[in-house]
């Protein structure tokens, strides 16, 4: 169970860049040639799964990120 | 790139949207505070805005956005073996097209007989920057999410 100040900080209430741009880490993301970390996903049925179900399925997967707003 | 997806289905290509954060909250779409929240908005993302790909979410911390760079709106591509060979933190559907091109042909060379070795390449490509229709996104947020943007950036 993540901390509640940590979800409060990612789900921040409002865009202002004291609250926005500490998420900005894309320098910082997992070099490309290496093994990519893996974590648990939730279908929206809410069925669990894992990114690496989801890369193994095909010769290459697009993952883009994202949401409504 | 939904279009995308489609078009590179049939060629061994997978496509989903991985749900993160609200990057603009607003009155209609405010800031995450449950699962249950953060499932319902995806079904917005299927039901309103049309996304048409597989939609999964991540955690409510978001410990897969973390990881890989907690972007807005970021696109990668992982190879079957889970090797990471794209990523881009704005996603382009011109640029994924022309990287997935790439990759396919790649796969044809090595099918043909060629030996190919990794290599890294750094591209600076160029996205579609509508502003307007950046607005209007915003504008189905709520009225705080224009507020806030455009006091952040004008």
């Amino acid at each position: 169970m993540a901390d509640a100040d940590l979800l409060a900080r990612y789900n921040y209430d409002e865009f202002v860049p004291e609250k926005f741009e500490r998420w900005l880490n894309f320098p910082a993301s997992p070099p490309l040639g290496e093994p990519a970390p893996d974590f648990p996903l939730w279908h929206l049925d809410g069925s669990e799964t894992r990114l690496s179900e989801i890369w193994s399925q095909h010769a290459f997967t697009v993952v883009e990120f994202g949401s409504f707003t | 790139m939904n279009a995308l997806a489609e078009k590179f289905s049939a060629q061994g290509v997978g496509s989903i949207f991985l749900y993160t954060h609200e990057a603009h909250p607003g009155e209609n779409y405010p800031h995450l505070t449950s699962l249950e929240q953060k499932f319902r908005h995806a079904r917005a993302l299927r039901d309103v805005l049309g996304v048409t790909r597989p939609i999964l979410l991540d955690a409510l911390d978001g410990a897969c956005h973390r990881a890989y760079g907690s972007m807005p709106n970021m696109s990668w591509i992982f190879n079957q073996s889970g090797t990471l060979i794209y990523k881009s933190d704005w996603s382009d559907a011109r640029s994924i097209e022309n990287a997935l091109m790439y990759f396919l042909d790649a796969t044809e060379r090595r099918r043909g007989g060629e030996i190919l070795a990794p290599f890294h390449v750094e591209r600076l490509d160029l996205r579609n920057h509508d502003r307007a229709a950046f607005y209007r996104g915003l504008e189905r947020n709520g009225p705080k999410a224009v507020r806030e943007y455009r006091k952040a950036f004008g």
